[in-house]
């Protein structure tokens, strides 16, 4: 065995965590309160939905899925004050009023025959939009600093892929027809129009600053 | 989508039938589903492996039970839905407290495993989805505008018919020899006595400054309890279909004095049942 009081160094050799991280403390609680924010409107949503879509399957994983973004909501909302913010509701804000336009148009189909339009909303936008501004936040932040939001981001990313699955395998198997897929498709440009006004789920920056070539900043 | 989804809407695939409760109730052949032959006895009787029509009650019962999970699903995403984020302790305000939500949200997480267990142990019992009729009156004491009596009706009254049903099976299961039967019971008993603890704990903080509010809920829950008494289907009597679990209801957060009260609901309903059947039986015989 080696000498115990031999001198190691803190970090293993094959431990290749960095200094610094891409995020401040506030932007990191303006980042997360946002994302309670959306997992909130995703719950309720899909809390809502349950009793208006009549395929059973899809009715009970809305009600599974729904639990899941409550639990990303309550993660986030635990989160806030260990980033200095003592009053969550404060930042529990949509970044920009177009979020709330995306959030109000995805939310709008009641009836029981649009359980197309309200799966795309979720399965085919505004997870996959989640998904990118997770593991941008997660490939950005310290990996040393932030440890408590990069464990809290990969519990939520594996359920974010995890139901995005089931989201999209349930819409496959729903479209069965030409008119059903026209519909699929307006509906997803619709929304992916409005997300894109907002500039994602954290707003713009959500997954990175706009890329500029070399030439372009030197320009 | 609309904030409140009423009952009417409740959307389902075409093998679903619903039939008003009040229906069933007031229809004259009831009297003589009392007095079929396969039946074994009249009025209500202790769900045992020896009652002649102990298959056909169970496979109903089961039935029974998936649809009421769907209904508890149902009603717990509207809750998610239905009212705005704040403290939740004003008179009537379509507001609640964040936690509430959050404790919905995981209520339609279980309730969707419930279905899911109820869906397979139909099949397991030889039932298939659509078999029986279904009746929505769990889904009304959802509809309820204030949430404090909205948990109360569906937490405490509703999800405590389930706990009741769940022991009532998990023994059938037992002493029937199907231990998958009761292996599953028995899980959803857990989650249950969970839910019922969850109204009672929120009915204590939503009115604990408030005595009034939480007296209508309390009689909100009265009302649904003698409606989900079935006519003394679920009751304290020997041979009440259903009896009441004691032990979980009070780790559910059930006083001894409350379940004294919910006992003679239950005698109530029955007797009222029994006076309309024989209205019923006389209406046929006249």
């Amino acid at each position: 065995m080696a000498d115990p009081k031999r001198p190691r160094a803190p970090f293993a050799p094959w431990d290749r965590r960095e200094l610094p991280g891409s995020f401040t403390v506030e932007e990191t609680a303006r980042r997360v309160g946002h994302y309670k924010w959306i997992e909130m409107r995703l719950f309720e949503a899909l809390g809502g939905w349950v009793a208006t879509v009549p395929e059973l399957d899809v009715k009970l994983r809305l009600g599974t899925h729904c639990y899941h973004h409550a639990w990303h909501a309550d993660l986030w909302h635990k989160r806030l004050p260990e980033l200095r913010e003592m009053d969550p509701d404060r930042l529990t804000v949509p970044p920009n009023d177009e979020l709330v336009a995306f959030v109000d148009r995805l939310t709008e189909p009641e009836a029981p025959e649009l359980t197309i339009e309200k799966l795309v909303g979720v399965y085919r936008v505004l997870l996959p939009a989640k998904i990118a501004a997770y593991t941008y936040h997660l490939n950005n932040t310290s990996r040393i600093t932030d440890a408590p939001t990069i464990r809290y981001l990969g519990f939520i990313l594996q359920d974010e892929i995890e139901d995005w699955r089931d989201g999209e395998m349930l819409l496959q198997s729903l479209i069965e027809t030409e008119e059903e897929l026209r519909r699929a498709v307006d509906r997803q440009a619709e929304l992916q129009a409005l997300l894109l006004a907002a500039g994602g789920i954290a707003g713009p920056g959500s997954i990175g600053e706009p890329y500029v070539s070399e030439e372009e900043q030197h320009a | 989508m609309r904030k409140t989804l009423p009952v009417e809407d409740l959307a389902r695939d075409e093998r679903f039938v619903r039939v008003p409760f009040t229906a069933r109730m007031d229809d004259p052949r009831s009297a003589r589903r009392e007095e079929a032959p396969g039946k074994g006895r009249r009025g209500p009787g202790r769900l045992t492996p020896e009652r002649p029509d102990a298959p056909d009650a169970a496979r109903s019962l089961m039935h029974g039970i998936f649809m009421g999970e769907i209904q508890a699903l149902e009603g717990a995403g509207r809750t998610c839905w239905d009212f705005e984020v704040g403290k939740g302790t004003g008179e009537g305000t379509p507001e609640v407290p964040f936690e509430l939500k959050l404790d919905m949200a995981r209520q339609c997480w279980d309730e969707a495993r419930h279905c899911e267990i109820s869906a397979k142990l139909s099949e397991h019992m030889g039932t298939e989805i659509g078999e029986f009729a279904e009746n929505t009156f769990l889904y009304e004491a959802a509809c309820n505008p204030d949430p404090v009596l909205r948990l109360t009706g569906v937490n405490r009254a509703l999800e405590g018919l389930a706990i009741d049903v769940f022991n009532t099976m998990r023994e059938f299961g037992e002493i029937a020899g199907d231990p998958v039967l009761e292996f599953c019971e028995d899980w959803m008993l857990a989650d249950e006595v969970t839910h019922v603890k969850m109204g009672s704990d929120w009915l204590r903080r939503l009115t604990a400054d408030d005595k009034a509010r939480q007296q209508r809920a309390l009689e909100f829950q009265r009302v649904v309890d003698k409606l989900f008494s079935l006519g003394g289907f679920r009751g304290d009597e020997e041979d009440s279909p259903v009896r009441l679990a004691r032990r979980f209801r009070e780790l559910a957060g059930f006083e001894d004095e409350e379940m004294e009260t919910l006992a003679e609901v239950a005698r109530e309903a029955r007797a009222e049942l029994e006076a309309r059947v024989e209205a019923n039986r006389a209406a046929v015989q006249g």
